[in-house]
């Protein structure tokens, strides 16, 4: 009897102490937490084994909120700035943990062309960003001439308006499109080398949506020029990309995410140059992104799973956060995509991801804000 | 007598020119109404509304349709669609942008389709209030820009540069009307004020049919953005574009007046403001040509269980000999098979009781994924509920 009582003591205790530990992780939004059996699976560095201490903290610290936290994040207003979090601020007094830049204007950048209308040289906003606790992402619409030889287009074709340049020459040495693509690239690992001179860690994501909607019906097909000669050209393109940056320009600040469009495993360019895959999905509905997340973690087990663009869609709303947690979805991160027309007074409502939208995510109690995040890095 | 007679014969002559008068301004009929709303063009290009053959019958090239509308989005686009093949009744009517009223100028082989088969307003994101048709001779143009002509050119490199002294006359409600030639496939224009910025969001890409196009000043906004530039030989306007040739530039307004008649115009299936628990509530045709379809997209459904069931509820057209109602339910996507996941369509033969849809796992996982698509023929839809069985 004796013995009886002592273990239902020690049960006892036992509960207590683990209703503490709950509690104290929750404070602690994700330090201290055991890692998550989805996150346990995942690799514990970087693809690339010269990766900056500050680039595999940062990869491991994503690594162990996933599954317990969703990191929050926003894309630049276009291209080079922090319009967009300035919005998440105003509405929730919070700012998001990342901010995306893209490069989509390098050729109008100040520091290569006179003319230019922005500075990709001027490096203000991603340090302040940096030096705040956010975390750096940087994206690429790689625009090339149009068929019409003055306009820059990422669209595939033969319009005027089109692109013909052809990505299965990009890797064939002295070709026009090599010269044009060795031309740009090295221009934007100028911008990611002063960041790496900085110690700013950056989630790179090029080449993104390369299988377009060849999967989505009957005559589908890519709609940038880096998905346009299909998927063994495209997996080539990769890896030249990542053999230029990481093994000719020396870039150890990056982490490697590939976007998959669902379905598409085939342009998938491998284990050994990805450290983590993303989706956008513009009809972010909680059940359907649920299926796709659980999807894309059974077919990558090794990496995490992002939700790397976001927002509402044509015809739907995107689900509030709390109800896309609730689902079962266990994103990494979230971005939310930029609304030009709104953040020039054009529009009243945001058209990707509103007040009420933001509102919801930061009360959820699931994601992190930079706040948060610069506290746990620490 | 003789002078009462005399007064008599006079004022009977009057009357008879009064009449006269009278007719003959009614039957110029200006602009006449030929359809009423409201009828909502919602997102995702779903939803469209035929504007029926017989309106077309006695119209003449050159006459101008105009659908006036509200609540359009600043992306809301429109359409003139052929129902033959979905195609715009001309090149220049498959999509535009929607930002005010907008309009249809006739011509020979556009009426040929239309006296035929109608024509489909489409697009989305706006309000169609009332639909208008309106004698070319109604509207009076002056050529204000002669030239010399500017080719534009594929890379919009190009643009003409108008004096403000063009505009001096304009005027809310009258079009500017841009004359082309060479306009090759996928032309367009685009008009800027003095200081190379748009006049408004809609005038980016306007596009160029044969003889060319009008854009209509709607309100005041762009007015003032060409007031703006002064008077005079000043730059007031900018005309850019791809693909063809600016040869000279009219105003076109219309001196006509509005005939308020409506017993000839047709009417918009009614409208209802979803209540909760509802996907649909209107009056949606499904005609004897199978052309009828519904699509609801997964967003209502999300939180739905097997328990949960869908209620229709349809008033049957009158019989057709050969025709037997019926309806089924695919998933909204890719060829749109059963929501039970059968290639093959499920029908309901339709007596005129309500449907009840039930779910299982798979067609619930269809509804929640992607929505649901309600197809058939012989019958009007008039109210979708779902149930919850919470």
């Amino acid at each position: 009897m004796r013995k009886k009582l002592l273990f239902a003591f020690v049960i006892v205790l036992y509960a207590c102490g683990t209703n503490e530990a709950e509690a104290d992780s929750a404070i602690n939004m994700g330090t201290g937490q055991e890692m998550t059996e989805m996150a346990q699976k995942t690799s514990p560095l970087p693809v690339n084994s010269n990766a900056t201490d500050a680039t595999k903290a940062l990869y491991q610290k994503l690594r162990s909120v996933y599954g317990h936290k969703a990191v929050s994040g926003v894309v630049a207003n276009v291209d080079w700035n922090i319009r967009e979090a300035e919005n998440v601020h105003k509405w929730t007094g919070k700012w998001p943990v990342i901010n995306v830049f893209d490069f989509i204007n390098i050729h109008a950048s100040k520091d290569v062309n006179p003319k230019g209308w922005l500075d990709y040289s001027d490096m203000t906003h991603v340090d302040q960003w940096h030096q705040l606790g956010g975390i750096v992402g940087c994206m690429w619409h790689w625009q090339v001439k149009a068929n019409n030889g003055t306009n820059l287009t990422c669209s595939p074709g033969v319009k005027p308006g089109e692109t013909s340049f052809d990505a299965s020459q990009v890797y064939v040495e002295g070709t026009e499109e090599n010269k044009q693509a060795i031309h740009d690239l090295d221009q934007v690992a100028g911008y990611l080398k002063t960041m790496q001179r900085k110690g700013i860690p950056v989630i790179w994501r090029p080449l993104h949506e390369a299988a377009g909607n060849t999967y989505d019906y009957e005559g589908g097909g890519a709609w940038f020029w880096w998905g346009a000669k299909g998927p063994d050209v495209y997996k080539q393109l990769w890896r030249w990309m990542y053999n230029r940056l990481v093994n000719y320009h020396k870039l150890n600040n990056l982490i490697w995410v590939w976007t998959s469009q669902i379905g598409d495993d085939v342009w998938y360019p491998g284990d050994d140059v990805v450290d983590i895959v993303g989706r956008d999905n513009y009809a972010a509905l909680m059940y359907p992104l649920m299926k796709e997340f659980n999807q894309l973690s059974e077919q990558y087990p090794t990496k995490m799973v992002t939700l790397a663009e976001c927002g509402n869609g044509d015809e739907v709303h995107m689900s509030l956060w709390s109800k896309i947690w609730r689902q079962g979805s266990r994103w990494s991160w979230f971005m939310t995509w930029y609304d030009y027309a709104y953040n020039n007074g054009q529009s009243e409502d945001h058209q990707f991801a509103g007040e009420a939208w933001w509102k919801d995510a930061f009360e959820s109690g699931v994601v992190l804000d930079r706040e948060t995040w610069k506290s746990m890095m620490k | 007598m003789e002078i009462n007679d005399e007064i008599r014969e006079t004022m009977k002559r009057y009357l008879l020119l009064l009449l006269i008068c009278t007719t003959a301004l009614a039957v110029s009929a200006d602009e006449r109404t030929i359809l009423l709303g409201p009828k909502t063009i919602g997102p995702g290009w779903k939803d469209n509304i035929l504007l029926e053959a017989r309106h077309f019958m006695a119209a003449q090239p050159g006459d101008v349709v105009t659908v006036y509308n509200d609540n359009a989005k600043r992306t809301a686009q429109g359409a003139f669609q052929d129902p033959k093949d979905w195609q715009g009744v001309a090149p220049e009517y498959g999509c535009f942008n929607v930002s005010g009223p907008f309009r249809m100028k006739l011509s020979e082989d556009m009426l040929t389709k239309l006296r035929e088969r109608g024509c489909y307003i489409a697009g989305h994101d706006y309000r169609i209030l009332r639909v208008t048709l309106t004698p070319g001779s109604e509207f009076v143009e002056k050529i204000v820009w002669r030239g010399p002509a500017k080719q534009m050119r594929s890379d919009w490199s190009v643009s003409a540069e108008l004096p403000a002294r063009c505009f001096k006359d304009l005027k809310v409600g009258d079009g500017l009307v841009l004359h082309a030639s060479k306009v090759q496939e996928g032309a367009a224009a685009k008009l800027m004020d003095f200081t190379w910025n748009l006049l408004e969001p809609a005038t980016d890409g306007i596009p160029v049919g044969p003889d060319g196009c009008t854009y209509y000043i709607n309100d005041d906004a762009p007015l003032l953005k060409l007031q703006f530039a002064g008077n005079g030989d000043n730059v007031a306007m900018r005309v850019g574009g791809k693909d063809y040739r600016l040869d000279k530039v009219g105003i076109i307004s219309f001196v006509g007046q509005r005939n308020e008649d409506l017993t000839d115009a047709q009417r918009a299936p009614k409208e209802y403001k979803l209540e909760p628990g509802e996907l649909f509530h209107g009056e949606k045709v499904f005609p004897n040509d199978w052309s009828g379809n519904l699509r609801i997209t997964a967003e209502p459904f999300q939180e739905c269980t097997e328990n949960d069931v869908v209620i229709l509820h349809y008033e049957l057209l009158h019989k057709t000999e050969g025709v037997t109602p019926q309806m089924s339910f695919r998933e909204n996507k890719g060829k749109w098979y059963d929501i039970t996941g059968a290639k093959e369509p499920v029908w309901y033969q339709l007596d005129g009781n309500d449907i009840v849809l039930t779910f299982d796992e798979v067609s619930l996982d269809k509804v929640k994924t992607s929505g649901l698509v309600v197809t058939g023929l012989g019958f009007t839809l008039s109210r979708i509920e779902l149930i919850s069985a919470q």
